[in-house]
């Protein structure tokens, strides 16, 4: 396999300018992730993982500093990277299989060949007989499911996971992030996720990226150094999540309200000319 | 890129009068070129000219008062009856069930079509008038009123249930407030089938002032000046009423967050 | 303390229940929603027998029951109830069908074009507030008395309803599922066609929903102009005529009809909308 996905940060800053005042929201950034790797961001509420996730996958390029995907900086979205949000935003019209097959609407294939990938993807998620379910009546876990397979069936250089099980009851959490480290062994994608879970966050990377607020640096970085599969009640496993809470120490962490999330408007969204 | 919201609120209006002076541009250049019969397509300026003499001899002003006027006092009388019973609809589950096929079945009627009945009952004046502005008004505001009372997340309901509520209680600190959305929605439509009603009622009750009587003023004596000029004040009334009752809206809800 | 409480909210859920639980019921209920529809229709008929029956109220302002029946049989009989629906249900299709293509596009664009929205969506809502009698006066100048001003004027009127909703529901989509066709890399057309109509379909049929009440509820009002095929013109010549029973009948088969086409309309419309959660 050829050396794909390696990221690269180098002194990524990003403000955000509003009327009220500039907020640093990211402050010198600077990580190497190689190929294949998993790294888990833990971090409180606003310390900017969700901002960092969304620089990758390029649904926000205002920033300072280079973010190289393989040696190249990137610009813009690209199907070379994907990503699944907490919010499954599975398209409500659209049954499970296609709204894996609207992934690969731009993607250089046969229909044959996407139909092939698509069915290969259901079966990776364990979603087989569920193809033509719609989401309103399937579950939150297999709706996340269906995101995942739609974030894979590109076969992107580096899949980025924004608290994809956040939604989901503790059985379910615990059982997709089991499913999740299964796949990723398989396909050995690397893959970034970002989390305030500290047990998902050593459960499932090669290493934990502590993050800190006001303004979102990175604190520090920890080796998760143990064998896969992980069994989360072994002694080392829980040695290694005590040094990570202690990073987290005793900083109360504020509950940002998202009840002035700013409302788009379609014509706001790059449509209007 | 971000627009400042300052500069924004300046642009807004001007952009949307461009595109109406344009329009009344062509018009006057059409007439002016005479491609148009100029009895279908008079003078922009002839058509303000009629405003002025409206104005000058205080046809336009009666007008208007009579028409507020009768559209308000329909409107108030649509609004009592249709928020009264459309909580008492959405109250009582069975009452519900019991009235409101009906009440659907009734509302597809066109007003219009009972412009016979109620000229036979109620006579070619103002009481058949204000009825004809009740009869259109009243369903849409019963109805939104009755699902947004309907449509009330029952967990709300609940917390008031659990805290022993009278249902006047529960009425006034929790079905109402959250309803309010859904009576306005329907308070809208009130306002502008009033205001079609009362235009109506003017058009075909035609004894009396008005500011539909104007139009058909105009259109007995075969002016269109008059009638585009009455056009004109009809639709720029009607707008300021639903601006109004937006405004009115704006400031009881602003408890909900915007979507601007 | 919280149990007291608990038992007193479950005695209060329970008493909502009306009918006990047992087999065989589930019909019975399904038999009583049925019909429970027609009890305030059947009991305003019985009074209206009674205040006819009992004088209470006279002929000319309001025939008995019986009399209106038979004008609603003769009139099927010799087919002219038929011929005048006819021609109304044309009308309203012709007009509804244009409001729709004309309505739908429209109401995208404006909701697409933050452009167009600022320049063309003032003028549009005091076209929007502008009751359709005002330009009756001018279309009867313009085109006479003809079928083609009734269909104007049911358009116009119905117009509205459709490009608003169209609107509104193009213009506030959620930033969630734009997101995903950024991520795929989608071009603007087909963010449009893929993600955006989609996205608005509930709200559009919404708007063509009441776009099709407000084409029922004109269309009387633009035959009364002087159309002479349509329900609204069997109503002007039953006036003149005095003929009450038949201004009945024309009203009762305005508002049946009217609600035949509504529910066929949500039957399309559920066909269409299938993928949606079933809400409140």
């Amino acid at each position: 396999m050829t050396q794909q996905g390696t990221l690269n940060f180098s002194q990524v800053n990003k403000q955000f300018n509003s009327n009220n005042g500039n907020l640093k929201v990211l402050q010198d950034i600077n990580l190497e992730i190689k190929s294949g790797e998993f790294i888990s961001v833990v971090g409180s509420s606003g310390c900017g993982k969700s901002t960092l996730l969304r620089l990758i996958i390029g649904l926000d390029a205002e920033y300072e500093g280079a973010i190289e995907l393989d040696g190249n900086i990137i610009s813009g979205t690209d199907l070379n990277r994907g990503i699944v949000f907490q919010e499954h935003r599975l398209l409500p019209w659209l049954n499970v299989a296609q709204n894996i097959a609207i992934a690969l609407q731009n993607a250089q294939l046969s229909q044959e060949e996407k139909h092939k990938t698509v069915q290969e993807h259901i079966d990776l998620v364990g979603l087989q007989g569920f193809e033509k379910s719609y989401p309103h009546q399937i579950s939150g876990g297999m709706s996340q499911r269906v995101a995942i397979a739609r974030g894979l069936v590109n076969r992107p250089r580096v899949l980025l996971l924004d608290e994809p099980f956040g939604a989901l009851d503790a059985l379910t959490r615990t059982r997709l992030q089991n499913e999740l480290q299964n796949i990723w062994e398989k396909e050995g994608i690397t893959m970034i996720l970002v989390t305030h879970d500290v047990e998902e966050a050593v459960f499932l990377g090669n290493r934990v990226v502590v993050m800190e607020p006001r303004p979102g640096r990175i604190k520090s970085v920890l080796d998760v150094d143990l064998p896969f599969p992980r069994d989360r009640t072994s002694y080392d496993f829980l040695k290694i999540k005590k040094e990570v809470l202690k990073e987290f120490g005793g900083h109360l962490a504020a509950e940002i309200s998202h009840a002035e999330a700013p409302v788009w408007s379609t014509g706001e969204y790059k449509l209007s000319w | 890129m971000t627009v400042n919201k300052q500069n924004y609120f300046v642009y807004l209006p001007w952009r949307g009068i461009v595109f109406p002076v344009i329009l009344i541009l062509i018009w006057q250049l059409i007439y002016l070129a005479k491609i148009a019969n100029p009895v279908f397509l008079p003078s922009v300026f002839a058509v303000i000219e009629q405003g002025h003499r409206l104005i000058d001899n205080g046809q336009l002003w009666e007008g208007l008062k009579a028409s507020l006027y009768r559209d308000l006092v329909g409107l108030s009388i649509a609004i009592f009856l249709g928020v009264s019973i459309g909580i008492a609809l959405g109250v009582s589950r069975l009452a519900g069930k019991v009235f409101l096929p009906t009440f659907n079945t009734i509302k597809q009627v066109s007003p219009f079509a009972l412009i016979p009945l109620l000229s036979f009952w109620f006579g070619l004046h103002e009481p058949a008038k204000i009825a004809f502005i009740v009869v259109s008004s009243v369903f849409p505001i019963m109805i939104n009123t009755y699902e947004g009372v309907r449509g009330i997340a029952f967990d709300y309901v609940e917390v008031g249930r659990v805290y022993k509520m009278t249902t006047f209680q529960l009425l006034r600190k929790i079905i109402l407030p959250a309803a309010t959305p859904s009576i306005f929605r329907g308070l809208h439509l009130g306002v502008f089938f009033s205001w079609l009603g009362t235009v109506g009622a003017e058009y075909f009750f035609t004894a009396g002032a008005g500011l539909g009587n104007i139009i058909v003023d105009g259109r007995n004596s075969s002016r269109m000046d008059l009638v585009l000029f009455g056009v004109f004040v009809i639709g720029i009334t009607g707008y300021l009423l639903n601006i109004g009752l937006s405004y009115a809206e704006k400031r009881l809800l602003h408890w909900q967050i915007q979507k601007q | 303390m919280s149990e007291t409480l608990k038992q007193e909210y479950q005695r209060d859920t329970l008493k909502r229940v009306k009918l006990p639980n047992f087999a065989g019921i589930f019909s019975i209920k399904k038999l009583m929603n049925l019909t429970i529809p027609f009890i305030f229709p059947l009991v305003l008929l019985g009074l209206w027998q009674l205040a006819s029956d009992k004088g209470w109220i006279a002929e000319q302002i309001l025939p008995a029951p019986a009399v209106v029946y038979q004008s609603f049989l003769d009139l099927i009989d010799s087919g002219v109830l038929l011929e005048h629906l006819i021609g109304s249900l044309t009308r309203v299709g012709i007009a509804f069908v244009i409001a729709s293509i004309l309505g739908v596009g429209l109401g995208i664009f404006l909701g697409i074009s933050r452009r167009a929205e600022a320049y063309i969506a003032p003028l549009f809502e005091v076209y929007a507030q502008t009751p359709v009698i005002a330009w009756i006066p001018i279309g009867l100048l313009l085109f006479g008395i003809s079928e083609k001003l009734a269909v104007a004027l049911i358009t116009i009127a119905a117009i509205v309803p459709i490009i608003m909703n169209t609107y509104k529901g193009v213009r506030y989509i959620s930033k969630n599922y734009l997101e995903i066709g950024n991520v795929y890399a989608f071009t603007r057309w087909q963010t449009i066609f893929l993600i955006v109509i989609p996205a608005a379909l509930p709200s559009i049929f919404n708007g063509l929903r009441y776009g099709l009440t407000q084409a029922w509820l004109t269309l009387v009002a633009a035959e009364l102009v002087g159309i002479d095929r349509g329900i609204g013109a069997m109503i002007v010549e039953a006036r003149n005529l005095f003929q009450l029973d038949i201004v009945l009948v024309a009203i009762i088969t305005l508002g049946i009809v009217g609600l035949v086409l509504d529910k066929l309309f949500v039957l399309v419309e559920r066909r269409f909308l299938h993928w949606q959660r079933r809400g409140l």
